[in-house]
């Protein structure tokens, strides 16, 4: 489902050069759940970013669904962000303006979707969360937890194949933590890769996979089955 | 997609109702202050009677002296927009054109017959010809403009203005009704309609933004009664004159009359200038007219850019205007940077999950042209509130110069949408550089 040949990532800024991400081959099939671990600063982000089509790679060459990525015009790329990938970031990223319904409902706006489909996708990703009583509420009336769901209910809303998470659990009390990590867990079980960056060894071994980097170098990491 | 950019839009301004409410008062006080120095140019610079102006001509003669030249401006000789008596009779007379007419003007106490004498007042009043009314298409609620016989006469007949009849006879129709001229009976014979001439172009400079005069009355009755007017208007004089003998006036070179012609068309204009120089050279050798000849035939319009109906002043005063628009709009510029910035991080989520730099684009390009459009709304409430200010403090000028018209409303919306939607066009294309990861990463 997603390939990558040597990829590696480089940031030029004020003649000086930053190689973010040494060259590395990576491959994930579909229904894994992957998750990225390593120090502050060694390329986490970068690396999901790549993966997400949000950054250009500098280096090698990435597939996403067998179709090369490298050198897609923005719109192209905001399409295949828009249909295949689902974001979720550690600050949740609601708009406070727009209740859950609207902020659910904000990726679905960029496709062609009727108004009808629309609802019953936002009703559906909110039901899996659990929020389907609250979507007129709006972002500020919610505990943090909460607020990631919401989150998570937005990244779903499209039928993406695989999510992007960033630390998704980072700004939250571990009782939350806990919550969302069994959340992702059952998303994946029905059938949606997800690629996670996170600092909790814990979490990390209740992943599929893990994939670590350090110093912009990614290894894959046997996973310590605790069952 | 348009209704959801539009709600995003009210949504996004109703989050931060301040900075909405200074970029769209900004806009809207810079819009007013254009709109209203704008409409008063525009209604003094519009062709005021588009059907003739190419036709309808007046005259200047060079009559003044040899060792008297009239006046000078810009470094150049100038000759009067008056003519004397002698001279307006004379190509009256002729009737070299298909209609000519005279425009005179005197001051009297009037009252219509049933008032009691204490209620008259003094009035300016104008005196011409019967072509007058056809010439420059004067509209009449009832009656109409005397006849060519008792202009001939010297009939003691009255046209009144709408007002003034509202005034005296309560808007009846007073045709036949009698008003007092200066002690002597006139019989009303017609009463115009509202007129709303802009600029007066058969009259020079000031008296062009004028209302029409309450009362017109036959030229030859006024010279029949030895009314001159001296005091009242302006006139010019040079050589020998008594202005409080009436004799003396109309046999002096004193200027105070209007010519005016009606030709066919524009092409017959250096056939008459040909007559008037003719003229000239007859009245040389009998002694008149000795400066070097300068006499001339303007047009409509080349009469009103003559006498600088509009004023230099009107001109800056748009130019002022439009360059304080200008500071208004590079304001509500800087407070939509500072919006546009405080969405750096919803832009970044939109292009995360799936927004192209177009739809982004298009999500602000939508905020700013509501803001302009509500600038442009609120705006020219502004500018028709001021215009009526202006009004009441102006109230000599002609109150159709502070009124917009369709075209002017219009203008308006538009110019405020183009505008602040054309200086909306950085901080959109700021906007829309963000990168998506950008705003995610830090985080
Ligand atoms: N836009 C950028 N320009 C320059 N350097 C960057 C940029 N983004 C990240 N980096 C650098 O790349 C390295 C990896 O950063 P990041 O991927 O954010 O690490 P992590 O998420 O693992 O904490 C850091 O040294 C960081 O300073
Ligand atoms: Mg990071």
């Amino acid at each position: 489902m997603l390939k990558m040949r040597g990829v590696a990532k480089s940031f030029i800024t004020d003649t000086v050069k930053t190689q973010a991400l040494h060259p590395f081959d990576l491959e994930i099939q579909q229904g894994e759940f992957v998750a990225v671990v390593g120090p502050s600063g060694s390329g986490k982000t970068t690396f999901l970013n790549i993966a997400g089509l949000l950054e250009e790679h500098t280096e090698g060459q990435y597939f996403l669904d067998e179709k090369e990525t490298t050198g897609l015009s923005d719109k192209f790329k905001s399409s295949l962000r828009n249909q295949k990938i689902g974001f979720i970031f550690q600050s949740f990223n609601l708009i406070p303006e727009l209740n859950l319904f609207d902020n659910v409902e904000m990726p679905l706006r960029y496709r062609d979707f009727s108004a009808k489909e629309r609802s019953e996708r936002v009703l559906n990703a909110l039901e899996q969360v659990g929020l389907a009583g609250r979507k007129s509420h709006y972002p500020q009336q919610l505990s943090g937890g909460q607020q990631q769901r919401v989150a998570i209910a937005r990244a779903l809303a499209g039928s993406p194949s695989f999510l992007l998470a960033d630390e998704p659990t980072g700004n939250l009390d571990s009782k939350m933590a806990e919550g969302i990590m069994s959340l992702l867990k059952d998303i994946n079980k029905q059938g949606t890769s997800i690629l996670m960056v996170t600092h909790d060894m814990d979490q990390a071994q209740q992943a599929s996979r893990i994939v670590e980097i350090r110093d912009g170098y990614l290894n894959e990491q046997k996973v310590a089955k605790t069952a | 997609m348009l209704f959801y950019y539009i709600k995003l839009a009210i949504y996004s301004l109703k989050r931060t109702p301040l900075l909405s409410f200074l970029m769209i008062s900004t806009i809207s006080i810079g819009i007013a202050a254009t709109m209203i120095t704008y409409t008063v140019s525009y209604m003094m610079n519009k062709d005021p009677i588009p059907s003739k102006s190419e036709r309808l001509f007046t005259v200047h003669l060079s009559t003044w002296g040899i060792d008297n030249m009239y006046r000078m401006r810009d470094g150049k000789e100038e000759i009067p927009v008056f003519v004397t008596y002698q001279d307006a009779m004379n190509l009256y007379n002729a009737q070299k054109a298909p209609k000519q007419t005279i425009i005179g003007s005197y001051k009297a106490m009037t009252r219509s017959s049933e008032q009691p004498v204490k209620d008259a007042t003094s009035t300016y009043i104008r005196s011409t010809t019967y072509e007058f009314f056809e010439m420059f298409n004067t509209p009449f609620i009832y009656g109409s403009g005397w006849s060519a016989s008792e202009d001939e006469e010297g009939a003691q007949v009255v046209i009144l203005s709408k007002k003034r009849n509202e005034k005296l006879f309560g808007g009846q129709n007073s045709i036949g009704k009698e008003v007092l001229i200066g002690g002597i009976l006139h019989r009303v014979v017609g009463v115009f309609d509202d007129w709303p001439l802009i600029p007066r172009f058969y009259l020079e400079e000031f008296d062009a933004l004028t209302e029409v005069r309450d009362m017109f009355v036959p030229f030859r009755t006024q010279m029949n009664n030895e009314w001159v007017a001296s005091k009242d208007s302006s006139i010019y004089c040079w050589g020998e004159f008594e202005l409080s003998d009436f004799h003396s006036v109309i046999n002096s070179e004193c200027v105070w009359l209007y010519f005016w012609i009606e030709l066919e068309s524009a092409e017959h204009r250096d056939e008459y200038l040909d007559f008037v120089n003719n003229y000239a050279q007859e009245q040389r050798l009998l002694g008149r007219f000795q400066r070097e000849q300068m006499n001339r035939v303007l047009d409509v319009n080349e009469s009103i850019n003559h006498s600088n109906v509009m004023g230099d002043d009107s001109k800056v005063a748009v130019w002022l205007a439009a360059a304080f628009l200008f500071a208004c709009l590079l304001n509500s510029m800087s407070l939509m940077m500072t919006k546009f910035h405080g969405k750096g991080g919803e832009v970044g989520l939109r292009r995360a999950i799936g927004a192209s730099r177009q739809d982004i684009a298009l999500q602000f390009g939508l905020e700013t042209f509501i803001v302009g459009l509500l600038g442009g709304i609120i705006g020219l409430g502004l500018a028709n509130l001021g215009l009526l200010v202006t009004a009441e403090v102006y109230s000599h000028l002609n109150a159709e110069l502070m009124k917009m018209n369709i075209e002017i409303v219009i203008t308006t919306l538009l110019l405020s949408i183009v505008t602040s939607t054309l200086f909306g066009l950085y901080p959109i294309y700021r906007a829309c550089k963000i990168e998506p990861s950008s705003q995610l990463k830090s985080l």
